[in-house]
């Protein structure tokens, strides 16, 4: 007995040993592997060219041919780039739906984080400055990125500061419209009713469409169009929001992830018991709780039972997309972008992009950052980021008024040359063309012809009475850390406040709101409110 | 035998296990040290070893959110139904399965049955929404064809309760027959012969053949079932869970994720991860002694 | 007679009723597929069921005209039969000496392996032990941490446990070796549960792409779960992909491309349980041995 005991203990001690020195050898061998790879980074001057690398999202599509990163687009910038500087660039590719999961293993590893990173999400950002993983750019900018400074601009670089430190290069983004309302227009001359000019009118309009059923849907007619995404209620919602004052504005909006929340500014309870009127009226789409991805109002949309409904401004136009799919089925169909719902002013507020697109970051432990500064640079001057958004003139586009319109008859080759401009172009979100009207034409110009008009319409609805995002000079910690809970509870507040039996909406609506300040609205509005006054 | 003897008679059995015990400390103990994250203040930048300690600090955070508690339960409640509903589910088919005398019919259901494991939940997800929805979904619309009210599947949470389960079993009771058909044809046909001799009826023979055949994989399963009570994996909540009934949809795998993965904040996941590691394994411990002393059989 | 009569029906509900599921489970298979044929029309107008609607080829053509999806094929078929393999070695070694409860040190063993059920050391740990083992980027580290499934190896033990000690004992009298009697005689018992597990293994790691998603970064040595994933994935749209506007906008994939592509991708492996099925006839005979 004794003796079996005894092996047991050996066998026991002997692999607590194994285990605690394979901890320890692991530990260290992370160590040892920071270190060297530190030592033998950078120094390209005695010769040797500098490798630099640059993420580079993945998303799958690559043509057949061309690899993520190897393409047209990653040989034009060796070329015109690389290889006259002596700098090899190498792409790292990052799966594009895990993009912020993979970045934090990679910045956490530390030695096979790229050079250039990236996110759009402006959290991930300022945990990344607060945690002191960045580095500073706002000298090396001076010094190596004129021309990108100059592109990029105060307004844009604004939100790349933290702490007044310039962390990111935000990339600039070429059409702050977000958000334009689409009617049948021939349900409506069918009805002989015209354009409703505000939500009173919009009202009696989807009356008119429920009860009359100018589409024949045979009852399924759906006269306002909705999903759980924020293009569809935020139109809705922010035209019920009062005009506020500056204080108002920057305390009581609520930021949770990229987009600004009404939550708690006056009107918003208007808004939703708005909305619990014309589900309960059966004006509205039954599911719209369950159609996050919006899929479901598209079908809707494009077999002709919705009369009206909201969504990004270009959306629709899209070749093969939702307005072409409602000609082939309903030929005589027409859709018209207009602009209805209506605040207490007589205006049609929506909420606008902020001016940027993806942040561009060079974590700290990059020896090459004045390399990477150095590129993005490059791609701001000259013609670079044109040939990069559009290809070659001639083959793939033509110049008509200083705008490139694509051409429609080349090859699928030279087509597939720029089929990830918009990931490879990192320091724009859209093709710039100097001014807002031409970048804007760009977009209509990238249409099918007979949407082109449509199309122009909606950009401009798009971009009228637009609310701007409110920016500190500082980052609120408490919205980085509830942000995500509250955009859930955000979607739950309007869910059970509209689908309720009218008499139960209010007692929803205060329970909701409870809940909400209890798990992280308070905080918000209290680090806000002191933000606030410091910064004032 | 003294330990000599011992090892030259068994040396061979020792060897056999040196490469898998090399393989559990290298690849699940190397990293374990990652749990100390869970007391620690996790800094990307910093790493493991210099972010700062902070104690329980992480733990009492957790503790004090409303919704640990909320998603607590409803892992709970959900595991709960899945061990009445979908656990027993696969052996019933197997059994049914096993009776079947068509052999081609036979080799042909196994087959089909197993497709859905092979379809990935978003897509299942898009499936769910078309068949379940209370708008234009199938069966309502078939409902509200008999000239009856809608039943909101997906949006009450009762009713959302019995879709999950429906879709849950629909997954994967195909792919569970598999290891209880393995286990099956273990049994002795000469058994059966013998039982007919009796005069035993199907469902006699079902009773006191197949089934105590099949008691040994049971017993592991539901004891590694029970282990996993307070795990729950994320696409199945979080795919055919919707806003409008968050309050049993939201789990401790969702939560985990709002807080920890999408707002990057490790510590909380941590946490988390530690507190569902210590409650599995005392519930697999427990299953395993409460099986022991009920069953006379044990996985430890 | 009677009992013979109760026999027939009980038959026919039986067959009836697993007609009833096999359609059910059969229905989504065939939604997809026609999903496959349709028109991006009919598709967008939410037509299609189970039938194709404006019956076409393209998606498929784009699919296998595509070389990189061939080739990640190929790829993730060496990948997926050299874990299976490899996973199935070790698991049947470990699973034999731990089948015997008499053997010393075992439940330490066990329970050495019972508590990586429950604890894990979370997803940065792990990256960098694959890092500094040098496995990133290969298709080691996508078949080395996962060789063997704590529950799988426990299943096993369990049905190596119902082998019957006296069959064994007779070959150790016969002066067999532990390795010899696993071979010629625990191993042939047990196929069908080895062409379970293995069945288990390699669906697992041909569905499996959250470590591609971490561990790999060449092209060449994406496995087509992950491109799949891509294809679907990317279409979601989330409040992340709405900061992209039109950038994102404009590259979405056509549904019967990603419809197509989940065919291409889930066939392969579909058509390995009928073949394994064979495995589990050979099985009576254990009973025959057994009696």
């Amino acid at each position: 007995m004794v003796k079996v005991a005894n092996v047991k203990k050996k066998a026991s001690m002997l692999l607590a040993l194994t285990l605690a020195s394979t901890m320890v050898l692991s530990a260290c061998g992370s160590n040892n592997e920071n270190k060297g790879s530190e030592s033998t980074g950078g120094e390209g001057a005695s010769g040797k060219p500098v490798t630099l690398k640059v993420e580079v999202f993945d998303r799958g599509n690559s043509p057949s041919g061309s690899t993520i990163t190897k393409n047209y687009l990653t040989s034009y910038a060796q070329d015109n780039f690389g290889t006259p500087n002596n700098i090899n660039l190498q792409y790292v590719p990052i799966p594009r739906s895990e993009e912020i999961q993979k970045l934090n293993v990679l910045m956490a590893s530390g030695s096979d984080v790229p050079d250039i990173v990236f996110t759009y999400d402006s959290p991930t950002f300022y945990r990344y400055a607060q945690q002191g993983g960045l580095t500073e750019l706002g000298e090396l900018l001076d010094q190596y990125g004129p021309n990108l400074k100059k592109f990029l601009g105060e307004d844009t670089l604004a939100y790349g500061q933290y702490e007044g430190k310039q962390y990111a290069l935000p990339a600039k983004r070429a059409h702050l419209g977000k958000y334009s309302s689409f009617i049948r227009q021939d349900w409506l001359d069918k009805l002989n009713l015209p354009v409703p000019q505000t939500t009173d009118e919009l009202y009696n309009t989807l009356k008119a469409f429920k009860e009359k059923d100018p589409g024949q849907t045979g009852g399924k007619v759906i006269p306002l169009g909705m999903a759980l995404a924020s293009a569809q209620y935020e139109p809705l919602i922010w035209s019920f929001i009062q005009p506020v004052t500056e204080e108002q504005r920057y305390t009581l909006t609520q930021q949770l992830g990229s987009n600004d929340y009404p939550t708690l500014l006056p009107g918003f309870k208007d808004a939703l018991q708005f909305m619990n009127r014309l589900y309960n009226e059966g004006l509205m789409s039954t599911d719209f709780s369950l159609d996050e991805d919006k899929k479901k109002l598209g079908e809707d949309a494009a077999k002709g039972l919705v009369g009206f409904f909201s969504e990004d401004d270009m959306n629709p136009f899209y070749a093969d997309a939702l307005y072409a799919t409602l000609q082939k089925n309903i030929p005589d169909a027409k859709l018209s972008a207009v602009d209805v719902y209506t605040n207490s002013e007589g205006k049609h507020p929506k909420p606008e992009y902020a001016p940027v697109g993806l942040y561009l970051m060079i974590p700290k432990s990059s020896k090459n950052a004045v390399e990477a500064i150095k590129y993005l640079d490059w791609m701001a001057s000259g013609d670079n980021l044109l040939n990069m958004q559009n290809g070659v003139e001639g083959e793939n586009y033509t110049l008509q008024d200083g705008i490139p319109v694509t051409k429609a008859d080349a090859s699928d080759e030279v087509k597939n040359r720029i089929y990830n401009w918009g990931d490879m172009a990192i320091i724009s979100n859209g093709k710039q063309l100097g001014d807002t009207e031409k970048n804007v034409e760009a977009y209509v110009f990238g249409m099918p012809e007979q949407f082109r008009e449509e199309t122009r319409k909606a950009l401009s609805v798009s971009r009228s009475d637009t609310i701007k995002p409110v920016l500190f000079d500082r980052p609120i910690e408490a919205q980085s850390k509830y942000g995500t809970s509250l955009r859930d509870k955000f979607h739950e507040i309007i869910v059970k406040t509209t689908m309720v039996k009218p008499d139960q909406f209010d007692g929803t609506f205060e329970s909701m709101m409870k809940d909400y300040m209890a798990n992280g609205g308070q905080a918000i509005l209290d680090e806000r409110t002191k933000a606030y006054e410091a910064m004032k | 035998m003294n330990a000599i003897a011992y090892l030259r008679r068994y040396w061979q059995l020792y060897a056999l296990l040196i490469l898998p015990v090399s393989y559990f400390i290298i690849f699940k103990y190397g990293p374990m040290y990652g749990i100390i994250i869970a007391f620690k203040d996790f800094n990307f930048f910093q790493g493991i070893n210099g972010s700062e300690w902070i104690g329980f600090d992480a733990f009492r955070e957790v503790f004090a959110m409303s919704d640990f508690y909320k998603t607590l339960r409803n892992t709970l409640m959900l595991n709960g139904l899945d061990l009445l509903v979908s656990f027993p589910a696969p052996l019933i088919l197997a059994i049914m399965l096993y009776e079947l005398n068509i052999v081609w019919f036979k080799k042909l259901s196994q087959t089909i049955l197993y497709i859905p494991h092979f379809i990935s939940w978003v897509i299942i997800g898009g499936i769910v929404y078309q068949v379940f929805g209370t708008q234009s979904g199938m069966i309502n619309n078939i409902v509200t064809s008999l000239g009856f009210e809608s039943i909101p599947f997906l949006t009450d949470k009762s009713d959302w309760l019995i879709t999950y389960l429906v879709v849950g079993v629909w997954q994967s009771a195909g792919w569970g027959t598999i290891i209880y058909l393995a286990a099956l044809t273990g049994i002795n046909r000469e058994l059966f012969e013998a039982a007919e001799v009796d005069g035993a009826g199907r469902l006699r023979k079902i009773w006191s053949i197949t089934l105590p055949s099949l008691k040994p994989t049971i017993v592991t399963l539901l004891i590694i079932n029970v282990g996993h009570m307070i795990a729950i994996g994320f696409e199945r909540p979080y795919i055919i869970g919707n806003t409008a009934v968050r309050d049993y949809s939201d789990v401790l795998s969702t939560f985990v994720y709002r807080i920890g993965i999408e707002s990057g904040q490790y510590t909380l996941a941590t946490v988390v991860g530690l507190f569902q590691a210590v409650v599995g394994l005392v519930f697999v411990l427990g299953a395993n002694y409460f099986s022991k002393k009920l069953a006379d059989q044990s996985i430890l | 007679m009677r009992d013979r009569q109760a026999g027939r029906s009980f038959d026919v509900i039986n067959a009836i009723a697993i007609l009833f599921f096999v359609l059910l489970c059969l229905a989504p298979f065939l939604h997809i597929i026609a999903i496959s044929l349709s028109s991006s029309r009919s598709i967008m107008s939410g037509e299609v069921s189970l039938i194709p609607v404006e019956l076409n080829w393209n998606a498929y053509k784009q699919v296998f005209s595509d070389m990189s999806m061939i080739r990640s094929l190929g790829f993730t078929v060496m990948m997926t039969v050299l874990f299976t393999v490899l996973c199935m070695l070790m698991t049947i070694a470990a699973a034999y000496p731990l089948a015997k409860t008499k053997l010393k040190g075992r439940k330490i063993v066990m329970f050495i392996i019972v508590i990586t059920m429950f604890f894990s050391g979370g997803i940065i740990p792990e990256y960098m032990l694959v890092r500094n083992l040098n496995l990133l980027d290969s298709i080691w580290a996508l078949v080395l941490p996962g060789l063997i499934s704590p529950f799988y190896l426990i299943i096993l033990i369990t049905f190596l446990q119902n082998i019957p000690d006296s069959l064994e004992e007779s070959a150790e009298i016969d002066g067999s070796s532990h390795f010899r009697t696993l071979i010629s005689i625990i191993v042939p018992l047990s196929l069908p549960v080895i062409a379970t597990l293995s069945l288990f293994y390699g669906v697992g790691r041909w569905n499996g792409f959250t470590d591609t998603l971490m561990y790999i970064t060449s092209p060449e040595m994406y496995p087509l779960q992950l491109k799949l994933y891509q294809l679907v994935q990317n279409n979601m749209v989330s409040e992340l992909m709405q900061m992209e506007g039109a950038t994102g906008q404009s590259m979405l994939q056509p549904e019967s491309l990603k419809a197509a592509s989940v065919i291409f991708a889930t066939v392969p492996i579909m058509l390995v349980y009928p073949w394994l099925q064979r495995y589990f006839v050979s099985g009576v005979m254990l009973g025959a041995v057994k009696g």
